[in-house]
């Protein structure tokens, strides 16, 4: 919030001042998505901006999670899911046959909408990821990874004495925070975030929003939200989605400031569209 | 803009109900702008202290058209156009309420004026350029209602007449004091009345601004004409005379 007041743009609350374009981490190219004959994604070009929260808004349908799920191949886990055109993670094809997917989620995390730790101890929750990509060498590099993890979502204080309980344990707003520390922990580039805060109340939204904003500062941060006003807080980028088409992408306070498109603004100011 | 009905329609009706008090407003602030300049050429003093009453419903609708507007962006968190419109209401509510002060002082000052003697031809054109601005003012708020973004241009250019008239007078002024230096008292007076009417065409245009503001998003740049010539005029009566 300091650094907005050395400028004198209108910025939406909570946004970073415009600063010059960071580096491009993914860029999509032609990309379309068929779900059996149904055409999900319609020729989506995009590039999403390393170390920027980048936000995917549109109704119900339009393809928001879909284009989310294609960033990190979750859709190759669904038969009837058919991905073409290109999406380079630093200029590397992600659907090229040399990449392994598993190694590709390592480098590509991903929070859901409802928080899902698994019925295992905090400290192994936040642990599992590390141990399967083999990332240390003994238990004294795994303990510094979970705290380190652990401060990273913010859930350090809270947990630093209850590691050995169940993560399922956990209030919905720390269970979630759980979740980013796990993915957090396996040290990726990029963060998806599909609805993380629509399980959530007010205060722990407020919590993951504030966390989301001080993510942003290591990693590409793309989300997925319902909530517009969320877009609006936690967002340097926006993209509406609609009909499975990107309709529009550009600066957060551009598109809800005087957005180009008539769809856009009718989503984004509650009309019929 | 967008022409589209909200799916909550009470929405809607807010900002119809806003715009609806932000128009009554303007016609409030147009009579006061009729009234004051009739009061001062027909020296109408009772017209005169009914503009000053009437001034305190201006200021009012203003009060409550602030408030409208806070509860609307508190309640319902208005985004792009709708935001725009909020604020644009907001600023031209300001703007009104300052042209209707104006009205009001040219109304005391029509009030000092009829204690002194008439200076021969000097409210004609006042009531001319006040004649001016009033038409610049019902094209502004009609080009704001109509989302009229040409016509709001054209307001703001015409500024420039408003200038050139405020020039002329202050000439004509100083001819006046200097032919005959019993009329300086009135002609101080009179001359604030002109500069009032000048400052009126600046809100004038400011509303117009917001107009283009709210249908484009963009402010439109400082590149209107101007043409306050009166500073270099001053010096050239001192060094003239």
């Amino acid at each position: 919030m300091d650094a907005m007041a050395h400028t004198d743009q209108i910025s939406m609350p909570g946004s970073a001042p415009l600063t010059e374009a960071n580096e491009v981490k993914i860029a999509a190219r032609g990309v379309d998505v068929f779900y059996g004959k149904n055409h999900a994604i319609k020729n989506v070009d995009v590039d999403i901006e390393d170390k920027t929260v980048t936000a995917f808004i549109g109704p119900s349908g339009c393809g928001k999670s879909t284009f989310l799920r294609c960033l990190n191949r979750m859709n190759d886990t669904i038969d009837i899911a058919r991905v073409e055109g290109d999406i380079l993670l630093d200029g590397e094809d992600i659907y090229d046959k040399r990449v392994d997917p598993v190694q590709l989620r390592a480098r590509v995390g991903m929070v859901f909408q409802k928080p899902n730790p698994f019925p295992k101890s905090i400290y192994d929750n936040v642990a599992y990821g590390p141990r399967i990509h083999g990332l240390t060498r003994n238990k004294a590099e795994l303990d510094d990874i979970v705290e380190a993890s652990l401060r990273r979502a913010a859930l350090w204080d809270e947990a630093k004495d209850r590691l050995k309980e169940s993560g399922t344990g956990m209030s919905g707003g720390q269970q979630q925070r759980l979740c980013i520390a796990r993915a957090v922990a396996t040290q990726p580039e990029v963060l998806l975030m599909d609805e993380p805060c629509s399980a959530l109340d007010p205060i722990a939204t407020a919590q993951i929003e504030e966390l989301i904003d001080e993510l942003r500062q290591n990693f590409c941060v793309v989300i997925v939200t319902h909530s517009m006003q969320q877009a609006a807080r936690v967002s340097q980028k926006t993209a509406f989605f609609h009909l499975g088409e990107m309709v529009e992408y550009g600066d957060t306070e551009k598109i809800f400031n005087s957005p180009e498109d008539k769809r856009t603004e009718s989503y984004i100011t509650g009309r019929i569209g | 803009m967008n022409d589209k009905p909200h799916i909550a329609s009470a929405f809607d009706r807010d900002l119809e109900a806003i715009q609806a008090k932000l128009m009554r407003m303007g016609g409030c602030v147009e009579n006061a702008i009729r009234n004051s300049a009739n009061a001062l050429r027909s020296r109408d003093l009772e017209l005169a202290d009914q503009v000053r009453e009437d001034d305190r419903k201006i200021d009012e609708l203003e009060a409550e058209i602030n408030e409208d507007c806070a509860r609307l962006v508190a309640l319902r968190q208005p985004v792009s156009s709708d935001l725009r419109l909020a604020l644009s209401v907001m600023k031209i509510a300001g703007n009104l309420e300052r042209v209707g002060d104006y009205a009001k002082n040219m109304a005391k000052r029509t009030n000092l004026l009829a204690q002194m003697m008439p200076v021969n031809g000097a409210t004609g054109s006042l009531q001319r350029m006040a004649n001016e601005v009033l038409a610049m003012l019902s094209d502004a708020l009609d080009a704001y209602i109509r989302h009229d973004q040409p016509l709001a241009e054209k307001v703001r250019h015409r500024d420039l007449e408003v200038d050139q008239m405020y020039n002329a007078i202050f000439r004509e002024f100083l001819t006046f004091m200097m032919e005959d230096p019993r009329n300086i008292s009135a002609c101080m007076h009179l001359h604030f009345i002109a500069k009032n009417i000048e400052r009126m065409g600046d809100h004038v245009t400011s509303i117009a601004e917001q107009a283009i503001y709210l249908v484009s998003g963009e402010m439109p740049s400082e590149d209107r004409p101007k043409a306050n010539a009166t500073m270099d005029m001053a010096d050239d009566a001192v060094i003239g005379d």
